[in-house]
């Protein structure tokens, strides 16, 4: 499993304290469409492979993967999102985002198409996010970035990676995949 | 908070424990002297302890508790109810004064104060009446173990003690200083002089030896061994000799002897800190050049604590060899058990787990070499990979060996839940313990008393009945809770057993409709009924006490067993009794695996819980049972189960296991025999996935799951019960 690109993992909260100073995302491509996620939450970068799948998970929960002996989960975003699930292609990577949910901090790991590459936004050059139209649940958006006259879809990750939310998912997948009452 | 102060709140907090079980001892059997003894020394000890690290008010309050004992040792007071209610108090309110200790404040909050001093006057009400009142700083003569063996008697009320601290004193941590503070509790210190005649000249002086001794004169009332227990946490250390009132003269011409100092000049200090008087002092030194003065024999009961004294002693026959050859025995018992205790190490708990997480990657790194070896076939490689194979295992076991606790110290917090509880509503209850010596991972001890605590608490509320209730039903008056521990396939089991009145089932049906978990008309087995306890808000207590009955019980209970890889179980006879049994697994770190494979994907399967592997014929492929040398073995198919695309092989294998004495069969594609197993637990996100119970990683890097073989099995029956829509044919069969 090589490893692509790796950033000094610091604790997410750091992002909240930066205050107005452009901050540094990470733009990655799913599905055609240009996302951002903010570095200081992203660890590491993986190239996509040895994946072992959980039975009786919703779809969008790839499975997991062996990093350096933690066990992490793969959420295939693009499935989270709604969509169809990722096809792996020679640029499929594996982001692994740390998220802190309350005390605890974890790291999952999201399937993206293809990493672009490290941005600064200013904030002046962020827009709040449009109520529809993105076909992404609008709070999974944290703002619209304009990067060379094009919008980027920022991402709140503790929404979209919301383990709470995740492991209720998977609940009512589980059941309704083969318990059906 | 320093070193120090944290080995006392630690080793305190034993004594408390022990205090307390002694206590709680003391209200079965009332004259049990060693026990009386036993719970005194614990509370000096505390006592002790804390004058040393100098805090103040756990001083002062355990001296109050320890003067009330001290009048309980003495059979000035006795046993009652009322005092050892009042001394259990004590202990509690200790343990809050540690706690406070232990979060660094300087005193406790002002509530804990006055209840502090409300326990402190009904202490003084044990102290100051009945028996004879005595003033402090006159000894009582019952006190005094040793007695003034005849002789010119020197004329003094004081005790006298001689005491050179060795040079390792202060870097064992320990203060001169704050003993002798200490020593000050006791008594009066009428006189102290300081010997500072070891000091070497500056040059050679190393500035962390401690090269004092001092002589001091006190008034106290408490006996010998209490001010050798001033000096115990030195006691190796220093050179102490203690004399008390009224010693003759030859006893102080011995210590002179005895001590390294020039006698002459000790002598003068002596006279100086007003042990001796100058008259006293030169008859003294004269009759010292003389041989052995026959001393005559006036008290026979003493017990000295030096040998070459007893010796003396003997050999001038003024005491009994066997009186000797018990103080010598005693003193024997008393050094075996200071060896037993140094044979304990203190370990920091977070570096067993570093070594355990260690161990657990070495496991990993040693089947990635295993696996590689196998590939290379080369015989030599191979056979040396399985030697280092068997160490790693032998490692391990060790290793996760350490961590293992008894469960009987967690049991044993239960007697004074059960004796508290049953006083407070007003039913006689015993607690009975089996397997106290039962051992499981530190880890899952420690979480296990919670959930105990809930169900030993519940049977008590709930299921034993009041004495009149009991009587007219023909059952003894006094109720029995019994917490019972033993191992079982690789799990460890601990049933809580009542013989109340068992689980009502109308009331819970009743219930259970009137909460809409359960449709009026359905048809439910007893065991289905049982079963509704677990759910979330359910209680059938009419009456919320503040014990149990808030409803927020029994599905904590079952979740927080869960967490822990275990599940519960509840089984009631009406009428008879009501048993709790949790199933735990024996480690959370590594276990014994069998690995199976799927299609591409490998699960392991707990190695404890497989009984055989056999290979699955093909006329059994439209139903899910086959016969298993006479016996029925329903099994589940894995691919199936998991929804996995592919074909199945043209040969299947089946793995029978057993869990809590049940059969069943897993349908896996291929059997890759035994592995060494390092859980590495799921993420949240799967926390509701019912089936899997962790995961591994495998030699190759990937990861593998582990089958929860209890739920997996109760996942399909229910799936079987819900599909065809009849009821249960064995409801007892794997339900939680």
């Amino acid at each position: 499993m090589g490893e692509v690109v790796r950033s000094s993992a610091k604790p997410p909260a750091a992002i909240e304290a930066a205050g107005s100073a452009p901050q540094q995302y990470l733009t990655f491509t799913l599905g055609g469409e240009m996302f951002a996620v903010a570095i200081l939450n992203v660890k590491e970068i993986l190239e996509y492979g040895a994946v072992t799948e959980i039975p009786m998970m919703p779809n969008f929960i790839r499975g997991v993967i062996n990093l350096r002996g933690a066990v992490v989960p793969v959420i295939d975003l693009s499935c989270r999102f709604g969509g169809k699930p990722t096809v792996e292609g020679r640029r499929t990577c594996i982001v692994i985002i740390e998220i802190n949910d309350g005390e605890i901090t974890q790291d999952i790991g999201v399937i993206v198409d293809a990493v672009s590459e490290v941005l600064e936004i200013a904030t002046g050059e962020i827009e709040p996010p449009p109520s529809f139209g993105t076909r992404i649940r609008t709070d999974f958006i944290s703002g619209m970035g304009k990067v060379n006259g094009k919008f980027v879809i920022m991402l709140d990750v503790t929404k979209v990676l919301s383990v709470e939310e995740i492991a209720t998912l998977s609940q009512v997948g589980d059941s309704s995949a083969s318990e059906a009452p | 908070m320093d070193e120090l102060t944290s080995v006392f709140i630690q080793e305190g907090r034993e004594q408390l424990q022990t205090m307390e079980t002694g206590l709680l001892e003391l209200e079965q059997n009332p004259d049990d002297r060693d026990n009386i003894n036993g719970i005194f020394r614990a509370a000096h000890t505390i006592k002790g302890a804390s004058g040393v690290i100098e805090c103040g008010f756990i001083e002062s309050f355990m001296h109050k508790v320890e003067n009330v004992l001290d009048r309980l040792r003495n059979n000035e007071i006795s046993v009652s109810a009322d005092l050892t209610g009042l001394l259990l108090r004590c202990c509690d309110h200790l343990g809050l004064l540690m706690d406070v200790l232990e979060n660094g404040s300087k005193e406790p909050e002002d509530e804990a104060k006055t209840n502090g001093n409300a326990l402190q006057s009904e202490l003084a009400a044990y102290t100051s009446n009945a028996g004879s009142p005595t003033p402090p700083g006159q000894v009582i003569e019952a006190e005094s173990e040793v007695h003034a063996s005849g002789g010119g008697v020197v004329d003094t009320d004081s005790w006298h003690i001689s005491v050179r601290f060795g040079p390792d004193v202060l870097r064992g941590g320990m203060d001169p200083l704050s003993f002798l503070h200490f020593l000050a509790s006791l008594g009066e210190i009428v006189a102290l002089e300081t010997i500072p005649d070891a000091i070497p000249s500056a040059a050679e002086m190393d500035p962390e030896s401690c090269y004092l001794g001092f002589e001091i004169r006190l008034q106290t009332r408490s006996s010998k061994a209490d001010i050798e227990r001033v000096f115990d946490f030195c006691r190796d250390d220093c050179e102490l000799h203690i004399l008390p009132p009224n010693s003759k003269v030859s006893e102080y011409q011995k210590l002179i002897k005895e001590l390294p100092e020039d006698d002459m000049r000790l002598g003068e200090i002596l006279v100086r800190c007003g042990a001796l008087t100058q008259t006293e002092l030169e008859e003294g030194l004269l009759s010292q050049k003389q041989a052995d003065q026959p001393v005559s024999p006036q008290n026979q009961d003493a017990s000295p604590l030096q040998q070459p004294l007893g010796e003396i002693l003997v050999d001038h026959k003024v005491v009994r060899k066997e009186v000797v050859d018990a103080a010598v025995s005693k003193q024997t018992q008393i050094s075996e058990k200071k060896a037993v205790e140094a044979r304990l190490i203190r370990v920091q708990a977070d570096k067993l787990d570093q070594l355990i997480d260690l161990v657990g990657e070495l496991v990993i790194a040693g089947a990635s070499t295993n696996l590689l070896a196998t590939r290379s076939r080369q015989s030599d490689l191979i056979e040396s990979t399985s030697i280092l194979t068997r160490l790693v295992e032998n490692i391990r076991d060790s290793a996760l060996q350490l961590r293992m606790v008894q469960i009987g110290e967690t049991f044993n917090r239960f007697n004074r839940v059960v004796r508290d509880v049953s006083r407070e509503i007003g039913k006689e209850i015993d607690l009975v313990i089996t397997g106290a010596e039962t051992e499981l991972d530190k880890t899952v001890v420690e979480k296990i008393g919670d959930p105990l605590m809930h169900l030993v608490r519940n049977s008590m509320d709930h299921g034993i009945e009041a004495a009149d209730i009991r009587e007219e039903k023909g059952k003894p008056r006094r109720g029995r809770v019994e917490l019972k521990a033993y191992h079982d396939s690789g799990s460890i089991v601990i049933e809580v057993i009542d013989d109340g009145g068992g689980l009502p089932r109308n009331k819970i049906l009743a219930k259970a409709i009137d909460r809409g978990l359960v449709q009026p008309g359905q048809s439910l087995s007893d065991q289905e009924i049982i079963n509704l306890i677990w759910e979330p808000g359910f209680s059938t207590a009419e009456q919320v006490t503040n014990l149990s009955g808030r409803g927020v019980g029994m599905d904590v209970v079952r979740r927080n067993i869960q967490s822990l890889r275990g599940n519960c179980e509840v089984s009631s006879t009406e009428g008879e009794g009501t048993t709790f049994t949790i199933r735990l697994p024996l480690t959370l770190a590594i276990i014994d695996g069998f690995l199976v494979g799927v299609g591409k994907s490998a699960y392991v399967i707990p190695l404890d819980m497989v009984i055989e592997c056999i290979e699955l014929k093909e006329n059994t492929a439209d139903r899910d049972f086959l016969n298993l040398r006479g016996e029925v073995l329903p099994f589940v198919r894995l691919r199936e189960m998991f929804e996995m695309s592919g074909t199945r092989p043209p040969r299947e294998n089946i793995v029978v296991v057993q869990y809590a004495g049940q059969k069943a069969g897993i349908v896996v594609d291929h059997l890759m025999g035994e592995f060494q197993t390092v859980i590495k637990p799921l993420s949240s996100i799967f926390r509701h996935l019912r089936g899997i119970g962790g995961s591994t990683i495998l030699g190759s890097g990937e990861v593998a799951l582990i089958l929860d073989v209890h739920a997996l099995i109760q996942r399909n029956a229910d799936l079987g019960a819900r599909e065809h829509n009849f009821s249960r044919p064995d409801t007892t069969d794997f339900n939680a």
